[in-house]
């Protein structure tokens, strides 16, 4: 695991050091955002493999260890960073204690380290097993400082300099990466509704590639789609008039028609580039099986789902009986509001790593597009009842959210059937189908994790089966 | 019809003084006024950049002040307002036209370029107002129509009634009414050809406007030279320039749609030629209604910093500041600054929050337009053409964070900002009047008879002065919000003043700052000072009623100080994390970025 250069004496103390952390990672991991585990009892932290990227102090190395929780063994990276000299300059949270008192500290805040990753990418030579690549063609602007985004995230990414964005993905999935890999295929046709992949950072798990980071271009105009789209909606819900959405200043239709202009034109391109074929019978009664086993598995941990039990299992039966041909292609996968960029020329689509609780087997399977189609629409219903969230219930708020909602998914199939050339509602059995098995997913999820928001995907599971729509 | 005896006869109430077509020579040219006939005014302080860090005013003559007391204000009367003007620090006065003129079109179809409306004064009074101007550094600009004349004008008469005369070949005649058929029709609301007949010479006539606006033929020399003679003619007198009305209409050829052709180019870079070799410092502004970069193409060549217009109007941006600030959304703006090219080095693009006209929406989308309608034209007597005829005050509801929101962005936004006469004090309009008069009723200087504009008797006002609770006279006024120092007025100024003592808002590089949340416009104003240091301003607005967080990305100016500039408070120092700012709805601030040393921090906490 070392560099030829280090010491045996180096190696013996680095290889401690290491171990110490190890044992230091249970108590410290559940701590931060990013930590996918957080539903069970660590049992135990391997480190796999680990680099030195700058050596003496400070000293930064990035590390790989496998988190084991009962049957459950998922691979996580560290960016480990120790000070001698000077303390650094980070958020309490970051500091990891070792049992010799000594202290180290996960190092993405730090910007005199992390600096380092732009410039072996940059550089384009390995480093021991981790390798630092560019994307053909691309010339990077060397001497950029970094510091992370502050939103929430389940991985890090890393802002250098307003123009670049390094996402250093937390649970490694070994494998090429989906997120990667699409981007690429993008790029080579040339699409306009991406951040350009510029590099890649990637190592070996168990002899198989493993995707460790990717660099793609920032965009400092940018705003996301659930900020622009919850502005409207703030701005709606507080208009004392009771005007419609399409008569007051801040009606979001308009950016809705050309965020579904966006999805469509992604993908038709994301065909182009990887192909598609029709899903087969056999395909679609997976389809079912999958969504009818997923609600059992929530029904018995909320009962309260149980009253739709009968309406949902027969709104998914109803795929397997569909005869038209259904095409199925790569798609976004976890595609909602908060994974579109507004920017000056356009909306971009981010991160298609796909949902994050699916298996890779699962996450790079041919899928509908519909399924990203629902998925956004379903994200119009969050964003338009997040302010009715922790209220008391009241009806005439609860309606004009409903407005907005019906409104805006009304418009971003408009756009998406401008550009498709098929109009995603035609395809009303298995859009409502894909958009029930989302909710029922948000309802586990919720319940889960923001108990408050449960009372979302409920009242559209509600709607959608006394509504139709 | 017999050949009309008089030229001049048209001319109504001009006998008395110098003007075209007094007499005719022997060779038929009419006599017309010359510069020498009449005083010079001294020229302002000399500095041949000074539009591109003006702050200019717009003010109608008939609106400002009425010296004699007829009802209808006049150039003596606005020499009089000029202190006024002074204290609010204008630089630059733009005075719509003032010509000579049937007033068929505002004034805007001259029938005499050599002479002054008589209810406005007399060329010797417009001489004053420019050297009382000129002493208090304003400088004044006024409107020049080069496409066209009013068909009273005594060369269309002239090339009518005689067309083998001297001014035969003055306007575009032909046989029928077929040729340039690719020229769209602007006044579509009035008019159904840009050929009318006229049965004195028994031709048709080319006009781009409306038909009583015969269009000038450039393709003759003599117009050419006659026109530029009408540029010097005033240059002679002192003005310091002229906002060139319908620029990319002046030359027409067959096939294409007649506007912006490269002869009209030609001629106004000769315009330009004459203006910088005979009178430097003096400026050329053009009215182009059109796309940005469409628009850059009339400051001409880049590479010797424009040898065209001097600076020309953004007529985007404005109706853009409207839709952002209603969406709670910035994109509207940094759209259009996106697209706007870069401009020639000796240029600058002038923006304006309303004008005399309509709130313009040719520049928009036709979603846009209809947004625009529903949002801000709720009666349908606001609309006019394709615009919304209503002052800055009630646009926004008379909403006193709005009013300033907008006067904040039109002060640092990209550009040299025209004001509008009485938007410094919150007018209102008069919807009910017609045309576009809704926005011209006479300035507001305090609470007595007539606004204090006139002395005459109310009924013969030109047009009754506002009177309604919320905006009439009696509660807004020029006087009142002198006295007070919250008022808007003193406001204003105060911000004008701020404006002035950064030379990064009129000169510096506009940086858009993006940022995360979408109903905050960021950007800063770049500036390399003459000894190479940079003079950094940072601006940022809440688009939102609500209040709003945002963080910043500055950490090119890490360690530098924010210092609030119409205050002097210091906000904490720029770190390496994203700044983070929270500012009250439809609020904003103005920073400069100092370096301040150890010392000065230390001096802030004593
Ligand atoms: N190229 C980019 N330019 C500007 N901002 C970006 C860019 N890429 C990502 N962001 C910002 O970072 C946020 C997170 O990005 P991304 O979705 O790729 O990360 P993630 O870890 O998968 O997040 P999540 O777990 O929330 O899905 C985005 O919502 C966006 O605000
Ligand atoms: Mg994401």
């Amino acid at each position: 695991m070392s560099g030829p250069v280090e010491t045996n004496e180096a190696v013996a103390s680095r290889d401690e050091m290491i171990d110490s952390l190890a044992a230091a990672l249970p108590e410290w991991l559940p701590t931060q955002r990013w930590f996918g585990g957080k539903d069970r009892e660590i049992t135990a932290v391997r480190p796999v493999s680990w680099t030195t990227l700058l050596d003496g102090d400070p000293l930064l190395i990035h590390l790989v260890v496998e988190v084991e929780q009962g049957d459950r063994t998922e691979p996580y990276q560290l960016l480990i960073g120790s000070r001698q000299s000077q303390v650094p300059d980070v958020a309490a949270t970051a500091s990891i204690g070792l049992e010799n008192g000594l202290t180290c500290y996960e190092a993405s805040g730090d910007a005199d380290l992390t600096a380092c990753l732009l410039e072996l990418i940059i550089a384009g030579e390995p480093v021991d097993e981790l390798r630092f690549e560019r994307e053909p063609d691309v010339e990077l602007t060397a001497g950029l400082r970094a510091h992370p985004i502050t939103s929430e995230q389940s991985n890090t990414s890393l802002v250098y300099g307003n123009q670049y964005i390094l996402k250093l993905f937390r649970k490694l999935t070994p494998g090429l990466n989906k997120d990667l890999m699409l981007h690429r295929a993008l790029r080579d046709v040339d699409c306009q509704h991406i951040a350009d992949p510029l590099g890649s950072i990637s190592g070996e798990l168990h002899g198989e590639e493993l995707t460790i980071g990717m660099l793609q271009r920032f965009m400092p105009d940018a705003a996301d789609g659930w900020v622009m789209a919850t502005t409207s909606v703030r701005d709606f819900m507080a208009d004392p008039s009771g005007l419609p959405p399409e008569e007051l200043g801040g009606d979001f239709a308009g950016e809705a028609y050309r965020l579904g202009k966006a999805v469509a034109t992604v993908h038709a391109d994301l065909a182009t580039a990887l192909g598609t074929e029709l899903a087969d019978a056999a395909e679609l009664q997976r389809t079912v099986a999958a969504m009818t086993e997923r609600l059992d598995r929530v029904t018995a941990e909320l009962p309260s789902l149980a009253d739709h039990g009968p309406g949902l299992r027969a709104a998914f039966g109803k795929v397997a009986e569909i005869r038209e041909p259904v095409s199925m292609q790569y798609v976004h996968g976890d595609l909602h509001l908060g994974q579109v960029l507004r920017t000056i020329n356009g909306w971009l689509l981010l991160d298609f790593e796909g949902e994050p609780a699916a298996t890779l087997a699962e996450r790079s399977a041919l899928r509908s597009p519909l399924r990203d189609v629902a998925g956004m629409l379903r994200s119009f219903d969050y964003a338009a009842q997040q302010l009715l969230v922790g209220q008391p219930e009241d009806p005439d708020r609860t309606a004009r959210a409903m407005q907005w909602a019906r409104r805006n998914r009304a418009a971003f199939c408009d756009g998406y059937a401008h550009v498709a050339e098929h109009d995603p509602r035609d395809s009303a059995d298995l859009l409502r189908a894909l958009e029930l098995d989302k909710a029922v997913y948000e309802v586990s999820y919720e319940h889960a994790n923001r108990p408050d928001w449960l009372t979302v995907p409920l009242a559209s599971i509600d709607r959608i089966m006394t509504e139709g729509e | 019809m017999p050949q009309d005896p008089a030229p001049d006869a048209a001319l109504v109430g001009l006998e008395e003084t110098p003007h075209t077509g007094e007499a005719i020579a022997e060779d038929g040219t009419l006599v017309e006024p010359q510069a020498d006939d009449f005083g010079h005014a001294e020229q302002a302080t000399s500095d041949p950049e000074w539009f591109k860090r003006a702050v200019f005013y717009e003010v109608l003559v008939r609106a400002f002040s009425d010296s004699n007391g007829d009802g209808t204000g006049d150039l003596r009367g606005l020499a009089d307002k000029l202190d006024y003007l002074q204290w609010l620090g204008v630089d630059c006065l733009w005075l719509p036209p003032f010509y000579a003129s049937p007033l068929r079109d505002g004034g805007y179809d001259i029938s005499d370029f050599r002479a002054v409306l008589p209810e406005f004064g007399t060329v010797e009074d417009f001489v004053h107002l420019l050297e009382e101007a000129h002493k208090r550094d304003i400088r004044v600009i006024t409107d020049l129509v080069l496409n066209h004349t009013s068909d009273a004008h005594p060369w269309f008469q002239q090339s009518r009634n005689d067309p083998d005369g001297p001014y035969g070949d003055y306007y575009v005649w032909g046989d029928d009414d077929q040729r340039y058929a690719d020229a769209r029709i602007i006044f579509v609301d009035t008019e159904t050809s840009n050929w009318t007949y006229d049965p004195v010479r028994g031709q048709f006539y080319w006009h781009r406007f409306f038909s009583h606006q015969p269009d000038l033929n450039f393709e003759n020399e003599e117009v050419q030279e006659a026109m530029l003679d009408v540029l010097r003619f005033w240059l002679d007198l002192g003005i310091d320039g002229f906002r060139l009305d319908a620029v990319p209409y002046l030359f027409e050829e067959e096939g294409t749609n007649c506007e912006n052709l490269p002869r009209t180019h030609e001629y106004l870079r000769k315009c330009r030629e004459t203006v910088d070799r005979e009178y430097p410092g003096r400026i050329l502004l053009a009215e182009a209604n059109q796309w940005p970069s469409d628009v850059v193409e009339y400051f001409g060549d880049p590479k010797v910093g424009g040898d065209e217009c001097h600076m020309a109007f953004h007529f985007p941006l404005m109706p853009r500041i409207f839709m952002a600030v209603r969406r709670e959304s910035r994109f509207p703006i940094s759209e259009i600054l996106a697209q706007t090219p870069e401009i020639p080095s000796g240029t600058q693009w002038g923006i304006f929050l309303r004008n005399h006209d309509e709130l313009t929406l040719e520049m928009v989308t036709d979603d846009e337009r209809d947004y625009m309608y529903r949002e801000y034209a709720s009666d349908p007597r606001m609309k006019a053409n394709i615009g919304i005829r209503r002052r800055l005050a009630p646009l926004l509801d008379n909403d006193r964070n709005q009013l300033e929101l907008f006067t904040a962005m039109l002060l640092s936004l990209p550009g040299s900002p025209v004001l509008y006469y009485g938007d410094e004090i919150g007018m209102g309009d008069n919807i009910w009047l017609g045309d576009r008069d809704a926005v011209r009723t006479p300035m507001q200087w305090s609470p007595d008879r007539n606004a204090g504009f006139s002395r005459s008797d109310p009924g013969r006002i030109y047009l009754p002065p506002i009177m309604d609770p919320t905006y009439g006279y009696e509660a807004i006024n020029v006087e009142a919000q002198q006295s007070n120092a919250m008022s808007l007025l003193n406001w204003t100024r105060r911000m004008i003043e701020v404006r002035k003592q950064h030379n990064a808002f009129a000169e510096g590089e506009f940086v858009d700052l993006g940022g995360s949340n979408p109903s905050v416009l960021a950007y800063k104003r770049v500036w390399e000072r003459p000894d190479g240091e940079h003079d950094v301003v940072l601006c940022v607005n809440n688009l939102s009623r609500f209040p709003q967080p945002v963080e910043l990305d500055l950490s090119e100016h890490l360690g530098f100080t924010p210092v609030e500039l119409t205050g002097s408070v210091r906000f904490p120092r720029i770190g390496e994390l994203p700044y983070l700012l929270t500012l009250p709805g439809h609020g904003f601030y103005w920073f400069q970025l100092s370096e301040l040393g150890d010392e000065g921090e230390r001096r802030s906490q004593a």
